[in-house]
């Protein structure tokens, strides 16, 4: 008996033995060894003499990572991706070919999963690629990875990306955020939009919300827009970019102040020149730009982009929603603008702008900036359905100056209403009219009430 | 040479292991393994009795020792890089898969192997005069090592860890008077956050691993005090009687007035005191059924750790221990489900949360701490003990039942779904 | 023993202005772990969204107006009651009041009864 059990004893031990070598065996030859192995055959294909050959094959294998501890990322794609940064893997076939077109957004600065999303930490492809249980992160489609570009570049043309610029037109100016919120500003009849990006829906399912609302989100009050299959994709590129991850800020802290010509592009775009003048060139409404660089600081002119009113009460400029890197670019181009620039800018414009056409105008900005025309539409037509309010849809506003006054109107605007309803025991519309006092200051809603008092159809005399 | 013999003599003191007093002196002379009696009964080696489930706890508890302080080398209690920490012992630690695999299951191991080396203790009857206050002992480590799981439970903080405790914490909760306080304290706030991270953490390396080796210590001595391991003495042959001859006697039957000897041998200081110990002792009778610690005992211990570790390597390498999305309050799984030994609770909460909570088990504890001081039977023959036999197995398996239930028939929203029909998992 | 300072959301917060919130079905809100209902006759109400039972958070359909718990399937009415379930007690709702600033504070220190109405 005694003898068994001192023999078990070495069996088990040398069982155990075995076992722990064969952990070690298995944790010893992960699949990515495997490949790294196959790289550096390939590598060394390409060199000219078997010294060289010799000391490619001699490379360690090891785990590639890239650490961005700002954004609290770490990217192992690199350890089997191995020929991303080497132009001599152009044909490689995957996963060792070249990445072109990076342009300056090489992996060792930028990672890889902030525009292919996937598992950074993983080394395993399956868990790197998100097609495993759990993981909250899988691959962009290849037809939507360029809308990882909007997540850095919110603001103006991103190049060879022009789905991001007309998405963010689409939504402005299509009143999105009459409903949705948006950075903090919207309304909050629909989800806040913020960090969709970020949200884990995937494209496909954002693209036929947007070409039909209800067939994806049952019950839900959001309109049919009508759009095209490409407005629907250039949308869904824009939403796909929405996060608060503060990635431009990290990057661009780094390095570069955006440049005067981009800042060109935003005066022209946000139309400047309607109320200012450069060295006499423009218009008179409000202060003229020449050498204001040299009158106040950076921090005053920021400042006075991100909040008009607060340094000049009363003022009559909008407030623009624009980011960090926009004001500097803009502020940039004030620097260096000269009269010339002024006049090539309104060549292609109409005259500048009466005071009360500023009006006018400021009004219509703010009407489609904060989402007005969602409901009452870019033509102010109406037509929204709004089951169970009394008419079935949200009023059109071009015949308002018939049944109310201005004042009134004004009201209206500040304190909200809610639509009287037609069946009191059916539920109650989804659509009601909100209270702006607390988003919109009384400049902005008078601007308002002008905008639309430029729009009145006359009632016809006759039938 | 001479040299290498004086060293090895100076540290290893004993006579050879040929002779009887050099096995003897193996055991008292060194101070890890004089635990143990230079020689034991025969019948305290017998694996059928024992099943050595108290040697396989201890393993195991070894293991764990181990196997964690290798693994606090990679782990930051902080949410969420303890999350993140998890993902590179999975993906870059050398063994990390198989090392956080070991520490898992040892840990369910261990959890299974006391309640399975109570229930062998309760069913040999081992707990009786004057073991009762071992058995209280063990009973406390049992919690200890409920404990220790379960502060371990929420270390990876991800969907299963997070939830599995906020449940659990607020179970305990329902306690009355000082329910709501002692969980504010355990977490260090009002819910499941870093503060509750750092402290389970401090809990599960620290305060309860401590406790957990000074009742072992104590656990230890009193069995070795008590007379060793506990043996089937319903069993044993009665002592020989064996008849007094004198030399050159004539040799005929005669019937000879034949008393057992005294059943009192002490031990200890046999020149200062005096009185009867009150332990068990050991008649010059089975004094002949004693064998010498080394090699007996020892090699069967050997062979139990190196099976214990076996089929925890074995379990390692093929199975892999669970790891779900990062932790996230905004985001309840449906349904969500305390660890496996506390499904029971969970299932008689979803009745009640008062009785299932809290009524059941501190009525459950209690009933077990008071075992043997209200089992006034003195025999531990199963056939003398049959009612409370009864008892124990019915406690032990509406336990079971009630885990099972807990485990496998309770799907989203809590509803009864047998686990032969196919569950889809509900849209986000 | 009981920390001094809690890392995590204060328990008394501003939400954002009443014009914020949407009338009809209450807006949850997911880090504070409440519902605002504004209702357009009576105001504000803002319940708790932690299932008395064992902490899980509850979800509320509008279909039938109620809150429903995914853990042990304890269902309370509209005005928090338990009416199916394992919960011991109804949802709880906090005291929600205007701020200096015109914004809404809840304060989840203080428990209201589910009749309590903030009009704005």
């Amino acid at each position: 008996m005694e003898r068994r059990l001192q023999q078990l004893f070495f069996a088990l031990s040398l069982v155990a033995l075995v076992l722990i070598l064969a952990a070690a065996w298995q944790a010893n030859t992960p699949s990515w060894k495997t490949y790294q192995r196959r790289f550096l055959m390939l590598e060394s294909q390409g060199e000219p003499n078997a010294a060289a050959k010799s000391a490619v094959l001699g490379t360690p294998l090891e785990v590639h990572q890239v650490l961005l501890p700002g954004l609290q990322r770490v990217d192992r794609c690199t350890t089997c991706h191995l020929g991303v940064d080497d132009p001599t893997m152009k044909n490689a076939p995957e996963p060792f070919r070249y990445h072109a077109g990076l342009g300056p957004h090489v992996s060792a600065r930028y990672g890889c999963t902030i525009c292919h999303g996937g598992q950074g930490l993983a080394t395993e492809k399956d868990a790197a690629h998100g097609n495993v249980q759990f993981s909250e992160t899988p691959l962009l489609a290849q037809n939507y990875i360029r809308a990882s570009c909007g997540r850095c570049h919110k603001e103006g043309d991103v190049p060879n990306v022009p789905e991001l610029a007309e998405g963010r037109h689409l939504f402005e100016t299509q009143g999105c955020r009459g409903c949705h919120k948006l950075n903090g500003v919207g309304g909050s009849i629909g989800p806040d939009l913020t960090e969709e990006g970020a949200s884990h829906r995937s494209p496909e399912w954002l693209e036929r919300h947007f070409l039909a609302p209800n067939t994806v989100s049952a019950g839900s009050a959001m309109p049919n827009f009508h759009f095209t299959k490409d407005q629907a994709r250039d949308l869904t590129y824009y939403m796909l970019s929405l996060t608060s991850e503060e990635m431009g800020t990290y990057f661009s802290s780094m390095r570069s102040i955006p440049g005067p010509g981009y800042g060109r592009q935003l005066f022209v775009e946000k139309n400047c020149i309607a109320c200012h003048a450069i060295g006499g060139v423009g218009a008179k409404t409000g202060p003229d730009l020449a050498g204001v660089t040299t009158r106040h600081s950076m921090g005053w002119l920021d400042e006075q982009l991100v909040n008009p009113e607060l340094v000049y009460p009363g003022s009559s400029m909008p407030e623009y929603d624009l980011e960090t890197n926009a004001r500097k670019a803009l502020v940039a181009f004030m620097s260096v603008a000269t009269p010339e620039d002024a006049k090539s800018i309104l060549s292609g414009r109409p005259r500048a702008l009466s005071p009360d056409e500023v009006s006018v105008e400021a009004g219509k900005q703010d009407f489609s900036r904060f989402g007005c025309v969602g409901c009452h539409g870019t033509e102010l037509q109406g037509g929204v359905a709004n089951p169970n309010a009394q008419g079935g849809e949200v009023p059109s506003l071009l015949h308002v100056s018939d049944d109310y006054t201005k004042d009134e109107v004004i009201a209206v605007i500040r304190n909200g209403r809610v639509p009287p309803i037609e069946n009191a025991s059916a539920a109650p519309p989804p659509l009601y009219m909100p209270s702006w006092k607390s988003v919109l200051s009384d400049e902005d809603i008078h601007h308002i009430a002008d905008y639309l008092w430029s729009k009145q159809q006359l009632k016809k005399e006759s039938w | 040479m001479n040299l290498i013999r004086e060293i090895w003599q100076s540290i290893v003191r004993r006579d050879p292991l040929t002779t009887d007093k050099g096995k003897s002196e193996l055991v008292f002379l060194n101070v890890w393994l004089h635990i143990h009696p230079a020689k034991v009964k025969k019948e305290n080696l017998k694996f059928k009795h024992s099943f050595y489930l108290g040697f396989i706890t201890f393993f195991l508890f070894v293991i764990l020792v181990t196997t964690g302080i290798a693994l606090m080398c990679y782990y930051r209690p902080y949410p969420p890089q303890a999350y993140q920490d998890m993902k590179d012992l999975q993906f870059v630690v050398f063994m990390g898969p198989f090392l956080r695999n070991m520490h898992r299951w040892a840990a369910h191991g261990m959890v299974v192997c006391v309640f399975l080396h109570m229930c062998r203790v309760f069913y040999t009857g081992s707990y009786k005069k004057p073991r009762q206050f071992n058995w209280v002992v063990g009973v406390f480590l049992l919690l200890l090592t409920l404990g220790l799981s379960f502060t371990g439970y929420l270390l990876p903080w991800d969907q299963l860890a997070y939830w599995a405790i906020t449940v659990g914490t607020n179970i305990g909760s329902y306690a009355p008077f000082v329910g709501a306080q002692v969980r504010e304290i355990l977490l260090g706030g009002h819910t499941v956050g870093e503060a509750a991270l750092l402290r389970f953490y401090v809990l599960h390396v620290a305060v309860l691993p401590s406790f957990v080796i000074l009742l072992t210590i104590v656990h230890f001595w009193r069995v070795r005090k008590d007379g060793g391991l506990s043996r089937p003495v319903w069993k044993l042959a009665p002592p020989k009687q064996q008849p007094l001859v004198t030399i050159g006697a004539p040799v005929e039957t005669v019937a000879l007035n034949v008393t057992a000897a005294s059943k009192d041998k002490t031990y200890g200081l046999m020149e200062v005191v005096t009185g009867k110990p009150i332990f068990e002792t050991v008649t010059p009778e089975e004094e002949e059924d004693t064998v010498f610690s080394y090699p007996y005992a020892f090699v069967r211990e050997a062979v139990v750790l190196m099976a214990t570790v076996t089929t925890i390597m074995m379990m390692s390498l093929f199975l892999d221990a669970p790891l779900e999305e990062l932790a996230n309050p905004a985001k309840t799984p449906n349904p969500a489900k305390a660890p496996w030994y506390f499904l029971g609770l969970q299932e008689l909460v979803s009745h009640s949360a008062l009785l299932g909570g809290v009524v059941a088990p501190t009525l459950m504890v209690l009933a077990l701490l008071a075992i043997p001081y209200l089992d006034r039977n003195p025999s531990r023959r199963p056939v003398d003990r049959k009612l409370i036999l009864w008892l124990f197995t019915f406690f032990v398996v509406v336990n079971l039942v009630l885990i099972v239930i807990g485990t496998f028939f309770r799907g989203p929203g809590w509803a009864m779904v047998p686990p032969w029909v196919h569950v889809v998992a509900g849209a986000e | 023993m009981v920390p001094s300072v809690f890392y995590e959301p204060p328990q008394s917060f501003k939400i954002g202005n009443p014009g914020d919130f949407p009338y009809g079905p209450p807006t949850f809100m997911a880090d504070e772990k409440i519902f605002v209902f504004r209702d357009r006759d009576r105001g504000f109400a803002v319940a708790s969204a932690v299932c008395t039972h064992l902490g899980c958070t509850v979800a509320h359909f509008g279909s039938d107006q109620k809150f429903h718990c995914p853990c042990h399937g304890s269902v309370f009415g509209a005005d928090g009651a338990v009416l199916h379930g394992p919960a011991p007690r109804p949802l709880n709702w906090f005291e929600v009041t205007v701020a200096r600033d015109g914004q809404l504070n809840i304060n989840k220190d203080k428990i209201v009864p589910s009749s309590y109405r903030l009009m704005v």
